[in-house]
């Protein structure tokens, strides 16, 4: 795991309504408890002394959605590093690159969802080098069926598409 | 002795040529994702469990050990030669290792942590071997409302020890919670959030949830935030230390050892403690205090040291309580429950040879460790020279090639992509996920202990106050809490983890 500082970001004031990381990260927690507790919502809560599968879920969503709103109503007053925009290039092709690999796994077998998802998985940094990577992807392709397949065993399809 | 015949029962089921070998490869592979930095045990461990499924169980929990603490060598090698830390726990060893890996010393450096660990190792190896059996006794002991208090405690722990607002770490820990609560209630068979996914209908799994968070949302962050790697282009030097830097190291790595090992026991992750703690007594207790930062030794001694002992001592509320204190050890319950070994205080009277084994090969595995490390350090330098633009892909394959291995299922792939979105999101938003997949690996269990207690209490809450070691347990937990809060001790915590 790395660390690596992100430079400085900006601060806002508590007068601007720049969206800080706080604000967005107490709404966030707080959707997703409003999720939970509309799923949990018809399960039947119990009493203490016999609690209903209802019971916890419930709560620990209560919980969390109230923390959530109390962060970021914290951040709406206080202010704070502004939230800084995400890294699209790099979810698109990495999550795109797993994607891939489960829609072609059983399909066509590792022998082309391996390569397809490296390459398109490549283009997440602007450093890519195109030719460079269809060579590794192909060579650490071969490498993962030899070593997956063949030294340790484990059923994975290689070929399927015959 | 008890003590001798155990051990040498382990050494016996440790010794033999497949264990030595798989001890071998798991320290091998754990050196290496510790020296790369981007890739961690989690992620490792999560990617090679279907491998494990054709081994003993013993073998493979002596591979996935090894994988652990091994990367806890690795890290250090390249903390001390790319100021980078390759492991999380390794981050105090930049400060005093690469300066003097600057200064030419970078062999010594190398060297004092290579042997420092090992020292480590072994006492930690004997501690745990000491200390299972009588904690295991006081683990029996242990009712529901206890095993809930100590958990309330180690989740505590987790979020004063992560880094940032308390408050958001916090909120982490719920988060967990509540991803533990999906699936089939344990009591009435009802099926509770599953969205109508069958999958789900046994809850999350945590792979998908480990990989996608450690594996996939990390390769995202490096790549959005690519690092400085300042690779030592001169000489390593001679990697041993010179008598006089023996002299000087010895104390701290006693000191060290001592500290990581014991926070190393707490749930809730105290192994990332040790480090910190053991570097801040080194620079209190040393003459002259402004060497630290500036290449002093003991500044790499101590903290190599502790982080090594409070790796191994880890595994004790694993192997003892049924507790796993991170998301490693979360991911050995995995491995250990593949194999129908519930973990817990049965383990060492049901499991002996696994136990004892394990313990054992953890001492070989320190031997071996120190050979991979020191005469191969040139390996792993050309080995960091790989650019990252070819090591995520590699990774990525790696991982997609493991997550699907683990239920051979399409969807896990798919359950993995989706929480690397959330892991991303979340990293981005500002928190910490490691005291989310803790509040979540324990989340089962506390559900069903707290569910056991209450029902035993007739609903009343007062039980985990009123019985004797859950209420100190809690009131340690508080403790903690409000002293972290404390103004003035946030201000330290916070110079601590900036350092």
């Amino acid at each position: 795991m790395t660390d690596t500082d992100i430079p400085a970001p900006e601060r806002s004031s508590a007068r601007s309504y720049r969206l800080t990381e706080d604000i967005a990260a107490g709404l966030f927690l707080a959707l997703i408890a409003a999720f939970f507790l509309w799923q949990a919502w018809d399960l039947p809560l119990g009493r203490l002394r016999a609690m209903g599968p209802g019971m916890l879920p419930v709560s620990i969503a209560a919980i969390l959605g109230a923390g959530g709103l109390m962060l970021a109503l914290a951040a709406f007053l206080k202010g704070g590093p502004i939230l800084t925009t995400p890294h699209v290039r790099g979810l698109f092709f990495i999550l795109g690159g797993i994607i891939l690999f489960g829609l072609l796994i059983r399909t066509m077998g590792l022998i082309v969802a391996g390569p397809v998802a490296m390459i398109f998985g490549s283009f997440a940094t602007s450093e890519v080098r195109p030719v460079e990577a269809v060579i590794f992807a192909l060579v650490m392709t071969a490498f993962c069926i030899l070593l997956f397949k063949y030294a340790l065993g484990l059923p994975i399809p290689v070929v399927a598409f015959m | 002795m008890d003590l001798i015949s155990n051990l040498s029962l382990g050494f016996g089921v440790a010794f033999t040529v497949q264990n030595i070998f798989l001890c071998f490869i798991g320290c091998m592979i754990g050196t290496l994702v510790g020296v790369l930095p981007g890739v961690g045990p989690v992620a490792t461990i999560a990617m090679l469990l279907p491998i494990t499924f054709g081994l003993d169980p013993t073998g493979a929990l002596i591979m996935l050990a090894g994988i652990y603490y091994g990367a806890q060598y690795g890290g250090s090698t390249t903390a001390i030669l790319v100021n980078i830390p390759g492991e999380a726990t390794a981050v105090v060893t930049t400060l005093d290792g690469h300066q003097m890996a600057k200064q030419g010393r970078a062999g010594a450096a190398l060297g004092v942590a290579a042997l420092g660990s090992f020292f480590a190792g072994c006492v930690a190896t004997i501690f745990i071997a000491a200390m299972g059996a009588p904690l295991t006794k006081l683990a029996q002991l242990f009712g529901p409302a206890e095993y809930f208090s100590l958990m309330v405690m180690g989740l505590v722990f987790s979020t004063v020890l992560a880094r940032g607002s308390i408050f958001k770490a916090l909120l982490m820990v719920f988060l967990g919670l509540l991803l533990a609560t999906v699936g089939t209630d344990l009591e009435t068979g009802q099926e509770r959030m599953t969205l109508g996914i069958q999958q789900l209908s046994d809850g999350v799994d945590f792979a998908p949830l480990a990989m996608g968070i450690f594996g996939f949302a990390e390769i995202i962050r490096n790549l959005e935030n690519p690092e400085a790697r300042d690779v030592v282009r001169g000489k390593i030097g001679k990697l041993m230390p010179s008598w006089a830097e023996i002299k000087q190291s010895v104390p701290p790595v006693l000191r060290g050892t001592f500290i990581g090992g014991l926070l190393g026991i707490l749930p809730g992750n105290g192994a990332v403690l040790g480090p910190f703690a053991s570097y801040t007594m080194e620079k209190k207790l040393a003459k002259d205090p402004s060497r630290f930062g500036k290449g002093a030794i003991e500044g790499v001694a101590g903290p190599e040291a502790a982080n090594n002992a409070g790796a191994q001592t880890a595994f004790i509320p694993l192997l003892t309580l049924g507790i796993p204190p991170n998301a490693v050890m979360a991911l050995m319950v995995g491995a250990m429950t593949i194999h129908g070994i519930i973990p817990g205080p049965q383990v060492m009277t049901k499991n002996p040879d696994l136990f004892w084994g394990m313990i054992a090969s953890m001492w070989i595995g320190n031997a071996m460790l120190v050979i991979i490390n020191l005469p191969l350090v040139g390996m792993w330098v050309k080995l960091l020279k790989v650019p990252y633009r070819l090591m995520f892909p590699a990774i990525m394959i790696f991982c997609c090639i493991g997550i699907y291995s683990i239920n051979n299922s399409v969807q896990d792939v798919y359950f993995t992509a989706f929480f690397a979105l959330l892991g991303y999101i979340l990293i981005k938003l500002g928190f910490e996920p490691a005291p989310m997949l803790l509040g979540f690996v324990l989340g089962k269990l506390m559900e069903e202990k707290l569910r056991q207690s209450l029902i035993l209490s007739r609903g009343s809450f007062m039980t985990f106050v009123e019985r004797p070691v859950s209420g100190v347990l809690l009131a340690v937990a508080v403790i903690m809490l409000v002293i972290a809060l404390l103004p003035s001790i946030n201000k330290k915590r916070d110079a601590v983890f900036q350092e």
